[in-house]
């Protein structure tokens, strides 16, 4: 009789759960759908969707608007990686719904979004607040479409400085000084590799002289204006002098010996921060933050950081608002103050995400910045001539899959299992075609 | 003799039920018939009784499968269909609604992509390193949980452990375990003498590895449904074989084996579908790297492989065609499958 | 009592060999596991929880500790710290109870569905019967990472984004489900039986109710059990239907752990650790009914 009772009650379980949450369906369909709406107290919420720490939430930036506007609740969604996030976005987008209210676009997606998406997002030009003049001219040109609707404001750039250790560029024999260092490569990457090669020949038993070749040739590439794709838009980074070039010097580091073997953003990556196994490595500005939780005490006082051989930039974003959203003058309202000089100066001081506002390089937060942690270097300084340095650069809509195959297919093979730079040259053009080919 | 046993045992069991069914629907109409003196209203009532009993004898089987099938249709059927229209066209994710005819030029263009073959060789090499042993070592080990033992119930419930664990935490720890620097496999190798292995990098290394991750999670779970399977083996079947001499060993391969073969089959069938469309843990062993499958695609699986293409270089048309080339190998398989196993029977039948 | 004798016997012969040893009558489960066996299964056990014993000693680490060798073989000072970021940065308290409800109501309907169907399958004829088989069978190859985008279609069309039910539908489609419990039930209910209820002018419903429940009650268990677990960590399709702010599910909840641009190992561990504690919970809790379910059914059977 107990075996009978408990599968009843199961089965009726089941039933009522079933029924039930059919019944949630129905009243929360009759209901407004979508991301936004309003709660009991008469406020608005508003919804941002970010990947990784995107550091709005982290500077205090939601509570600030919160406090200012006490009507609007800010509520944020984050994904951890670009890669689950962007295509989320794009379903998302294309069915138009599941959508936050406020969304985040990366660098290297952001040609496709402006190129494929711009009929689904809002102009934020527009929008009262937004002046072009505060914004780096060719982050501005990034988020605007063809039909001249700027759809996405620029957040944060990446300019790019050197990070290296003195305990190992002392015992290789180096200057140590910052200046002294950035005058060692200054405006020549083969500059850089000659460095190298200096260093290695005194360096101590098992530390390399940068992480990894794969992060060399982002820099290199990073310093020039056409990278990808030319301005007409064709894809020409088979023929590009510059790739190569910067094919080359990374693949010299790798043939040189003068590399650890490392892939980026991989926990051994993590490891090799923590152990110092690494001399330098390009550091664009959001990086530091990541160098000094990697690193921890050990690294302390041993990181500093210098300027790169050329100016360069590495990675930064944009936020969206999608015209499918509930509330999309508030959104509007919201992306703009938070993009706004102060707020990106406010953020950079929290976080070290270097504004895109060019406004904010004179701001004290700014200008005056040092790192404690990298030898009280005058970051804002460095990265600002970094910024104001680095080129417009052209980008593409496949900007991420060229940039991800040439580094995690063709250069970690050169770098990593000892095959020839013409090998991982041609199996990266290989797994490039394919992808590209629709 | 003791396959003698087994026949019966199946005969009795697999029967079909349609002709007791049919029997039992003739009975039902006997005592209508016999009925024949009591009064009319009584017959009627019968009468009706009986008919509904003939709708639901002849309905109730589809009543029984349709919730299954219901659910199928909306969220199984539709999305197998949709893939298949869009595997015959050029879709982007930026542009799901934006199809363009292409006929069967994705399917045929697989036939000289390297990196179908490559991920479709991978996908079987892991699917033996992993789903091979798996299952062997399952057995085994249900076979040592069906004896009586101290705390069994705390043996199976560790055994089941990982299964609880998801494929995303597992992976990540066996990433760190992995670590070609500083991961504890190769210290533990250093500490033996040996140098170290790039998991990541190097090809067998990392397919052993992503099958490692498979074999920890499987294993304890496909051993639980053995035992389960081993608990129901009628004990007269093994008094009968001890009876007739037949040793442990004799008893095992003769009356376990036969009467775990359905569920041998069951876990085989499963194993392979979970092979073929292996993806978490190759795509989270990357770490970062995204769904390349390692620098040289040496660990790129056909899930991960459609994943890529789908997700990554956002062609849904050509993911769809993937997807549905993976559907189809996977019908082979299980067709030749069921042809192996029918045959088996068929030749068993004969030898008893 | 000839069975405990040889039980000691073990150590005599050789010993892999030894479980299948000349041990006279009676079936395996009445004999006594002898030393080879506890030796074979402790090491399957320690293997088996080494790994989540490490995923909590990473856990209780620094992100730092973790990128030194040798690793950290014991528990340092920082689970609870870690635990606590994890907890209020991924909104768990939330997230455990959606994937409870989630969970729950998944494998509920599964069982359900999958007893019904599968039973229908073991044990009747109808027509297209062995056409719907292969279907069912068939369904279970389709892989999963593509239903998503017409799946997500769907389900925005009919305005379930970020609603529970986006992921409790579609998860009732368990082929696995029904074939498991087809295969079970071919075995473990006998034909005569049901006939016999059937001569007695039972109708479906009292031969569901009183034969095929009964004697499906184990594997039922089994089921649930199974599908509790897998949508328990289900993710793919769960980050994409679900947000974090919405109703989220552990797995979704966890997306948002990583820092991002500074993902921190030891915060990770402890999220994942999180996530699986009440299911392992709930196995050392109900582990014993489980298994004993498969005992008592399987000595009907």
């Amino acid at each position: 009789m107990r075996t009978t009772t408990r599968t009843r009650a199961v089965a009726l379980a089941a039933v009522v759960t079933l029924g039930a949450s059919a019944l949630a369906g129905c009243a929360e369909d009759a209901e407004e759908p979508g991301a936004s709406s309003g709660d009991g107290g008469g406020r608005t919420t508003l919804t941002v969707g970010v990947f990784g720490v995107f550091g709005l939430k982290e500077a205090g930036l939601y509570d600030e608007y919160m406090r200012q506007n006490p009507d609007v609740v800010i509520k944020q969604t984050s994904i951890e990686r670009n890669e689950n996030y962007y295509p989320q976005l794009l379903t998302h987008l294309g069915s138009g719904s599941g959508l936050a209210d406020i969304q985040a676009v990366e660098v290297n997606n952001i040609a496709e979004v402006v190129a494929t998406q711009s009929d689904k997002l809002v102009d934020l030009g527009k929008t009262p607040g937004v002046a072009e003049s505060s914004y780096l001219d060719w982050k501005w040109r990034q988020g605007t479409a063809e039909s001249g609707a700027t759809v996405g404001l620029g957040t944060d750039v990446g300019p790019q400085g050197i990070c290296y250790r003195k305990d190992l560029f002392k015992k290789a024999g180096l200057p140590t000084d910052r200046e002294a260092v950035g005058k060692l490569w200054a405006g020549d990457w083969g500059k850089y590799l000659a460095a190298g090669r200096k260093f290695q020949e005194k360096a101590p038993e098992g530390k390399a002289f940068v992480d990894s070749a794969a992060g060399v040739m982002a820099a290199v590439t990073g310093s020039y204006a056409e990278r990808y794709y030319d301005k007409d838009g064709e894809v020409v980074y088979k023929s590009n002098p510059r790739v190569k070039e910067a094919w080359n010097i990374a693949s010299d580091f790798a043939t040189s010996g003068l590399t650890a073997k490392l892939q980026q953003f991989q926990p051994t990556w993590d490891q090799g921060y923590a152990n110092g196994t690494f001399a330098t490595v390009s550091c664009p500005a959001w990086m530091l933050g990541y160098i000094k939780t990697k690193a921890g005490e050990q690294g302390k006082d041993q990181w500093d950081i210098a300027q790169a051989p050329k100016p360069s930039n590495w990675g930064g974003s944009f936020l969206v608002v999608p015209k499918a959203g509930k509330r999309t003058e508030e959104a509007a309202k919201l992306a703009a103050w938070l993009t706004a000089p102060e707020q990106q100066a406010k953020l950079f001081a929290e976080q070290g995400s270097f504004p895109s506002a060019s406004a904010a390089y004179d701001l004290p937060a700014v200008a005056d910045s040092k790192n404690a942690y990298f030898g009280d270097a005058p970051i804002g300084k460095i990265f600002a001539e970094a910024a104001e340095g680095a080129p417009v650069q052209v980008l593409g809509p496949k900007d991420l899959i060229i940039a991800q195959n040439l580094a995690d297919v063709g250069m970690l093979q050169v770098d990593q299992k000892g095959k020839s730079p013409k090998e991982g040259w041609q199996a990266a053009v290989k797994a490039i075609d394919n992808a590209l080919d629709q | 003799m003791a396959s003698e046993y087994r026949s019966e045992y199946r005969a009795e069991s697999e029967y079909p039920a349609e002709s007791e069914y049919r029997a039992a629907g003739a009975g039902v109409a006997v005592p209508d018939v016999s009925g024949a003196d009591a009064s009319g209203a009584e017959r009627r009532a019968r009468e009706r009784r009986s008919r509904r009993y003939r709708l639901d004898m002849r309905w109730s089987p589809y009543a029984f499968v349709a919730p299954f099938f219901l659910f199928f249709a909306a969220f199984g059927l539709f999305p197998l269909l949709y893939t298949g229209w869009a595997s015959l066209h050029r879709v982007e994710l930026t542009a799901p609604g934006d199809m363009e005819w292409v006929g069967l030029r994705n399917f045929s263009r697989l036939l000289d992509d390297d990196f179908f073959w490559n991920a479709l060789s991978n996908t079987v090499t892991i699917g033996l390193l992993s789903t091979v042993p798996q299952l062997l070592m399952a057995l085994g080990i249900a076979h040592l949980l069906n004896y009586r033992l101290r705390g069994s119930m705390f043996f199976r419930v560790a055994a089941l452990t990982p299964y609880a664990t998801s494929v995303a935490a597992a992976t990540l720890v066996f990433v760190l375990l992995f670590g070609r620097d500083y991961g504890m496999i190769n210290w533990a190798l250093g500490l033996a003498g040996f140098g170290h292995i790039d998991w990541q990098n190097g090809s067998f290394a990392s397919q052993l590895a992503v099958s490692t991750i498979v074999i920890w999670r499987w294993t304890g779970y496909n051993a639980l449904i053995y035992l389960a399977a081993m608990q129901s083996v009628p004990a007269d079947l093994y008094e009968s074989a001890a009876l007739d001499g037949a040793s442990r060993w004799q008893q095992f391969v003769h009356v376990t084996l036969p009467s775990l073969r359905p569920t041998i089959l069951f876990t085989c069938v499963v194993s392979t579908i979970g092979a073929m469309q292996l993806f978490g843990e190759p795509l989270l062993f990357n770490g970062s790297a995204g769904a390349s499958g390692g620098s040289d695609h040496q660990f790129q699986t056909l899930g991960l492989y459609l994943y890529e293409q789908g997700w990554v270089n956002l062609h849904l048309g050509r993911a769809s065609a993937i997807a549905w080339t993976m559907f189809l190998i996977l019908l082979l398989i299980g067709a030749v499958n069921w042809l192996v196993s029918r045959r088996l029977l068929k030749n068993e039948g004969a030898a008893s | 009592m000839s069975v405990t004798k040889s039980g000691t016997q073990v150590g005599r012969s050789a010993p892999v060999r030894v479980p299948w040893g000349r041990r006279g009558l009676g079936a395996g489960r009445h004999l006594h596991g002898g030393r080879w066996t506890y030796a074979v299964l402790i090491a399957f056990t320690a293997l088996s929880l080494f790994p989540l014993l490490w995923t909590a000693v990473a856990a209780s680490r620094t992100n730092t500790r973790l990128a030194q060798t040798p690793p950290p073989f014991w528990f340092g000072g920082n689970l609870l710290k870690n635990l606590e970021i994890a907890w209020t940065d991924a909104n768990m308290g939330t997230a455990l109870l959606n994937t409870t409800v989630v969970a729950g109501s998944v494998a509920l309907g599964t069982v359900l569905f999958s007893t019904l169907a599968g039973f229908a399958f073991a044990k009747l004829r109808f027509r297209f019967k062995n056409l719907l088989l292969l279907l069912v069978i068939g369904t279970m190859m389709v892989p999963p990472q593509l239903s998503v985008v017409p799946l997500y279609m769907l389900v925005a069309e009919l305005r379930w984004t970020d609603q529970l039910q986006a992921v409790i539908l579609p998860g009732l489609v368990c082929a696995f489900g029904v074939f498991f419990m087809r295969q079970y039930l071919i075995q473990a209910l006998p034909g005569e039986l049901v006939e016999a209820a059937r001569m007695d002018g039972a109708g479906s419903l009292r031969v569901i109710w009183h034969i095929v429940f009964p004697a499906a009650r184990p594997a039922m268990a089994v089921l649930g059990m199974l599908t509790f677990v897998q949508s328990w960590n289900d993710f793919f399709w769960p980050i994409i239907a679900l947000t974090q702010n919405g109703s989220p599910t552990v797995q979704v909840a966890l997306t948002g752990l990583g820092r991002g641009y500074i993902p921190d190992q030891s915060v990770i561990m402890a999220g994942a650790l999180l996530g699986t504690l009440p299911l392992l919970a709930a196995f050392v809790l109900f582990g014993k009914q489980i298994v004993g379910g498969i005992m008592q059914g399987a000595v009907k059977g």
